[in-house]
């Protein structure tokens, strides 16, 4: 069965049970739910274990961690200085009018 | 000035100014120009510290600040910015990029080259019910849960929302290293 499923193809073929007991197209779905820890405990199982096997879901959740983690890298806009100067005064002009 | 006040502003910086760069950034994404970002920002400040004694000690604060952001941008802001969307809603190509690249870059190094400008833009693009699921998911770190409580929004269409845009934010920054030849 593993044997199957590692030296396989790309395609989840018909027949047999997926690794995990869950197929590509559902671990394809959860897979940000999956990076993103919003999953069940069991789900969680099905899924590393599918992943652990299956050669054509592995690389895709690499690919989608890269891009994610990507993503958090380079879409942060930095406060500019002279805001939070100010912001900080305003509230301090906030306190003194009670 | 009284010892109640000076209290009350020290936990307002201690528990809510601590998120102004989540602010700057929502804000920013919303307005889609730094100067109408920064008034937002100000007014949504204010605004929180006014309310302070509403808000429920040991709930999510970030949550509330965020609300209230994205409240004051609905009623004051909406109304002179709005724009029409320059993506078209149909037909936009939500499969992962993966398909298109697992010959050739599986582990999706092309991302390495894409400059910061155009990731911003990227964003900027997307519709505004993905764009703000997916800053505050990708960018801030916010869990579905915060986010649902942020745009009161239930966690199904959080994740749904976020998927989508994910996948069309994948599509654009695929399509624009394919032009500048990130990838072949
Ligand atoms: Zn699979």
């Amino acid at each position: 069965m593993t044997a199957f499923w590692k030296l396989g193809k790309w395609k989840c073929e018909a027949g047999g049970t997926p690794p995990g007991d869950i197929d590509c197209a559902s671990v394809v779905a959860q897979l940000y739910e999956y990076i993103d820890e919003e999953l069940d405990e069991e789900t969680v199982k099905k899924i590393r274990v599918h992943l652990e096997l299956c050669k054509r879901c592995y690389p895709h959740y690499d690919f989608e961690k890269a891009f994610l983690r990507f993503l958090s890298e380079h879409g942060r806009i930095s406060t500019p200085p002279e805001l939070k100067r100010r912001i900080f005064q305003r509230i301090l002009e906030e306190e003194s009018q009670g | 000035m009284s010892e109640e006040a000076t209290r009350k502003r020290q936990e307002f910086e201690r528990e809510a100014l601590v998120h102004l760069d989540t602010l700057y950034n929502v804000a920013v994404r919303l307005c889609g120009n730094a100067s109408d970002a920064e008034d937002l920002v100000q007014e949504t400040v204010t605004k929180a510290y006014r309310a302070w004694d509403t808000y429920e000690r040991g709930t999510n604060c970030r949550a509330w600040l965020v609300a209230i952001l994205r409240n004051t941008f609905i009623n004051q802001y909406r109304r002179e910015s709005k724009r029409p969307s320059p993506v078209e809603y149909e037909s936009v190509e939500e499969t992962s990029v993966f398909e298109s690249v697992q010959d050739r870059d599986p582990e999706g190094s092309f991302f390495r080259y894409i400059v910061d400008d155009e990731v911003k833009r990227a964003i900027q693009e997307l519709p505004e019910e993905f764009r703000i699921p997916v800053v505050l998911s990708d960018v801030e770190g916010m869990s579905y849960a915060e986010i649902s409580e942020a745009l009161e929004l239930p966690v199904g269409t959080v994740k749904s929302r976020l998927f989508r845009g994910r996948r069309r934010l994948q599509q654009r920054l695929y399509e624009y290293a394919l032009e500048m030849g990130y990838i072949r």
